[in-house]
């Protein structure tokens, strides 16, 4: 299996168009115009027409299913539509899903979207009080009568046990937001646009669930992004470079769960994560090392540390130290927490760009970036390259 | 581990505080008072027998009513909880022979002048020796004081206080304050208004509910019971939370269950901030708990202030009732050395309609309005309510259940205010006043929807040790 050995995925299929809507806090429209918008932004960005598009995927947490937005947005017969669970755990697995799609010959142009008004509707931070009797519903409603409810709850309960495991203080985390916010300051398209912030600020701002601040957790967003997968000779004929799917890979660990996984082992790592890691660097045969940008997965910044760690950049309990030094360009758009909140498609586009040589944080001649996908749940990650 | 915090204010709901024969400087003395006054120092009850000896059926009522799982009130050496101590005197449904010509005299007096309604508002009991199954009781009972006229919020009338002094085969057992209004009702109040408990204490809102399936009824089931119970593969006996059909072991279908001894760690914890939410008051705590059998639970740190919380620490399990449907295993500190200031943690009683009656019959207090609803609207109540004895059985239990197995109550001192009715529910408070050696002085408040419905002091002694420091 391929836990052991590389598959033959990778190389096979590549990201072709990135296409977004403005990120807002009040879109103003509704979430399937959102992803129609985005949908057909990322069909220009390729040079592609809705009449080229046989496939698309998108999260179970998505409330506008493939073909309705495929029907709004002029698109024709589909041969493929799939869905990924476990919210934003999704993000790359539906990149993963396109290119499997993609390489067996079952679709040719597979779109990839994720559209919400996650600020002015639904918002999740607002957290949770019920869930309905599913077996779904009953693992996490053996937290809520406690009163751990919100997102931020579930993460800071790990993120205290990560302190305290290798004697570090909240501030080990405000490094991670200051990065963010420092990349965010220079993307005219981040929320937090020219709003760099301090480690002083972070160490200023309130509580929002012990051990983490309000600047260790990401905006609420309205707003769509969508890309468009193909395989990579049909990229290379298209308007933009190609970035190609080194390897591609979902990854959950024993006894896991949905941001509530405390009945394992230590509390300090996210091991779903080191089976993803495990996988990409596999398939791609690169390590670390070779990485020149890395796009982590930043809803709240612990995970974002213990994602270095399981990805091997550094050894457990240094990533504070790690991001500190500056030794690996993260989250060059801003991140979820300065540009914003896209349940982590937005990433994706970003790694995109930084293999275009676009981005407005542009590593120069970055070849191999890694994105990850929501932590604390059932997750995702990609190694993109540049052709040749 | 118990959290410091300035005590309490007092407030005073329902019945004036000014009052009873320390506090009655100012009013002028009206005829009747003069010839209240006269029955002062006249004998209540002469050599009155209790109507049965102490014994087991009456004290396991008592216990079941008021919830009360104090080891010291169960099996063979069981003795009375000490707050029973007045139950054993009451006269019950067919009244009291032993009542005193003066007694009459004096209720009569003041049925006379309109004041037919009766309500219980302090009752001071001293214990002096344990009661046991078998024990006689005889007592006597003098009219101590009367007070001046006086206006409350139920109506105008009159404090009557009584001594009486209690013996169980002869020897003193304890004694025993006991001061009612009798009072004319006043115009029927407003029905009372929904929550507001005064300032600072906002209305709580619904509880998050546990989500119950098929799969982990079982588990609810015996927080009911006060259990908590981790299920066990009957394959490879390694035990699993949270449960599930099936082993993750092992991957074996069956299972069976052990009841967690109550024994565990902090393994983390968190401090919830932001958003509100209805049913909590932030900041709280919620905790992961390693069991010492192995297995994780979340679950609320009770009566834990955020700083006092530490990975590692050891807790002990309980059960929260939060409502009438809900009850919720948390953990709590190992009760450390308490000292003056110290808060004990909280504990709200449900006051359910059958609380109310089954305290009142336990007690063996048949006055119509803690159990028929018509006659206590006659009266000017709006509907049944608590009465003292009950309200005084559950401060003892607060007091006993935190000071543990060893405790023995010495004095129990208990105003009441707000009254408890039907629906409502009481958060008992409690804080050290002061501590000397194995005595403890408590002063505890329990407080319901319309504000203050208890407030006193209890002195309870830890015998052979003082408590068992904090590891």
């Amino acid at each position: 299996m391929t836990l052991h050995r590389a598959d033959t995925l990778g190389g096979r299929a590549a990201i072709a168009g990135i296409g977004a809507t403005e990120f807002s806090k009040d879109s103003g429209r509704s979430e399937l115009k959102l992803a129609v918008e985005a949908v057909r932004a990322a069909l220009d960005d390729a040079g592609l027409g809705p009449g080229d598009v046989d496939g698309m995927v998108t999260f179970t947490m998505d409330t506008s299913p493939e073909i309705t937005v495929a029907q709004a947005a002029g698109i024709g017969e589909l041969s493929f539509f799939s869905r990924v669970h476990y919210g934003g755990g999704a993000a790359c697995a539906t990149v993963q899903q396109a290119a499997l799609a993609v390489a067996a010959g079952i679709a040719e142009v597979v779109v990839c979207y994720r559209a919400f008004n996650e600020r002015s509707g639904r918002r999740f931070g607002a957290g949770v009080q019920r869930r309905e009797p599913s077996a779904e519903g009953a693992a996490l409603g053996w937290n809520l009568p406690a009163g751990l409810l919100t997102p931020a709850s579930w993460v800071a309960m790990a993120a205290q046990r990560y302190l305290y495991a290798y004697g570090l203080t909240p501030e080990a985390f405000g490094q991670v937001a200051v990065v963010g916010r420092r990349h965010a300051a220079r993307n005219p398209a981040a929320y937090f646009h020219g709003r760099p912030i301090t480690l002083a600020d972070h160490a200023a701002s309130r509580w929002i669930v012990e051990p983490l601040r309000l600047l260790d957790c990401c905006q609420e967003t309205d707003g769509g992004q969508a890309l468009v997968v193909t395989s990579l000779e049909r990229a290379r004929d298209l308007r933009r470079p190609p970035a190609v799917i080194r390897a591609a890979a979902q990854g959950a660990g024993r006894a896991q769960e949905q941001m509530t996984s405390y009945y394992r082992d230590g509390l300090t790592g996210l091991p779903e994560s080191a089976v993803v890691a495990r996988q990409l660097w596999r398939t791609s045969g690169l390590r670390p090392a070779d990485i020149d940008v890395g796009i982590l997965y930043d809803h709240f910044t612990p995970f974002v540390l213990m994602q270095l760690e399981e990805f091997g950049f550094c050894a457990p309990g240094e990533a504070a130290d790690f991001v500190a030094a500056d030794r690996l360009p993260l989250n060059t758009h801003g991140g979820q927490l300065g540009e914003a909140y896209l349940h982590g498609m937005n990433g994706i586009a970003e790694a995109v760009r930084q293999l275009r040589g676009t981005s407005v944080n542009q590593v120069p001649g970055a070849a191999g970036v890694l994105v990850t996908a929501g932590t604390g749940v059932p997750t995702s990650g990609l190694v993109l390259g540049a052709d040749g | 581990m118990v959290a410091r915090q300035a005590p309490h204010s007092d407030r005073q709901n329902g019945v004036d505080g000014d009052r009873g024969p320390r506090g009655a400087g100012g009013i002028a003395d009206d005829d009747l008072y003069v010839r209240l006054k006269a029955f002062e120092g006249q004998a209540a009850v002469a050599v009155g027998v209790g109507k049965d000896p102490v014994n087991e059926p009456m004290i396991r009522h008592w216990c079941e009513a008021m919830g009360d799982t104090g080891p010291a009130y169960q099996g063979p050496d069981a003795v009375a909880p000490p707050t029973m101590l007045q139950a054993w005197t009451m006269g019950g449904l067919s009244g009291h022979p032993g009542r005193s010509t003066a007694h009459e005299a004096l209720f009569a007096l003041l049925d006379e002048a309109g004041c037919t309604s009766v309500v219980a508002t302090d009752c001071e009991q001293e214990y002096l020796r344990p009661l046991r199954p078998g024990d006689r009781i005889t007592f006597d009972s003098v009219i101590e004081s009367v007070s001046p006229r006086k206006t409350t919020k139920l109506g105008a009338g009159y404090f009557v206080t009584t001594r009486t002094d209690v013996w169980a085969d002869g020897e003193p057992a304890g004694t025993h304050r006991f001061r009612i209004l009798k009072y004319a009702p006043a115009a029927r109040r407003e029905p009372r208004s929904q929550g507001g408990r005064g300032s600072g204490d906002r209305p709580r809102g619904p509880h998050p509910r546990p989500v119950i399936n098929r799969d982990n009824a079982g588990f609810w089931d015996g927080v009911a019971r006060h259990e908590l119970l981790i299920q066990r593969c009957t394959d490879c006996a390694t035990l699993r939370f949270p449960w599930l059909p099936g082993c993750n072991s092992c991957g074996g279908e069956g299972w069976d269950t052990v009841a967690a001894a109550g024994s565990g760690t902090v393994f983390s914890y968190v401090v919830m901030h932001h958003p509100p939410f209805p049913a909590f008051d932030p900041p709280y705590v919620v905790g992961l708990v390693e069991l010492e059998e192995g297995v994780r639970v979340v679950a609320g740190l009770a009566g834990l202030r955020p700083e006092e919380v530490r990975i590692g620490m050891p807790v002990r399990l309980d059960f929260r009732t939060v409502d009438e449907d809900l009850v919720l295993p948390v953990f709590s500190g190992l009760p450390g050395p308490v000292g003056p200031g110290d808060e004990l943690p909280p504990l709200t009683v449900p006051v359910t309609r059958t609380l109310i009656v089954a305290g009142a019959v336990a007690s063996r207090d048949y006055q119509d309005v803690h159990h028929d609803a018509e006659a206590a609207r006659a009266k000017g109540s709006p509907d049944i309510f608590m009465n003292i004895l009950t309200t005084n059985g559950l401060v003892g239990r607060y007091i006993t259940d935190f000071f543990g197995p060893r405790a023995v109550l010495r004095k129990v001192a208990i105003r009441l205010g707000a009254p408890n009715y039907p629906g409502d529910a009481m958060e008992l408070r409690g804080t050290v006043l002061a501590r000397d050696g194995d005595t403890t002085d408590v002063r505890v408040v329990g407080a319901n929807s319309l504000g203050h419905h208890v407030t006193g002091t209890v002195t309870v002694t830890v015998t052979g040790t003082t408590p068992e420091p904090t590891p």
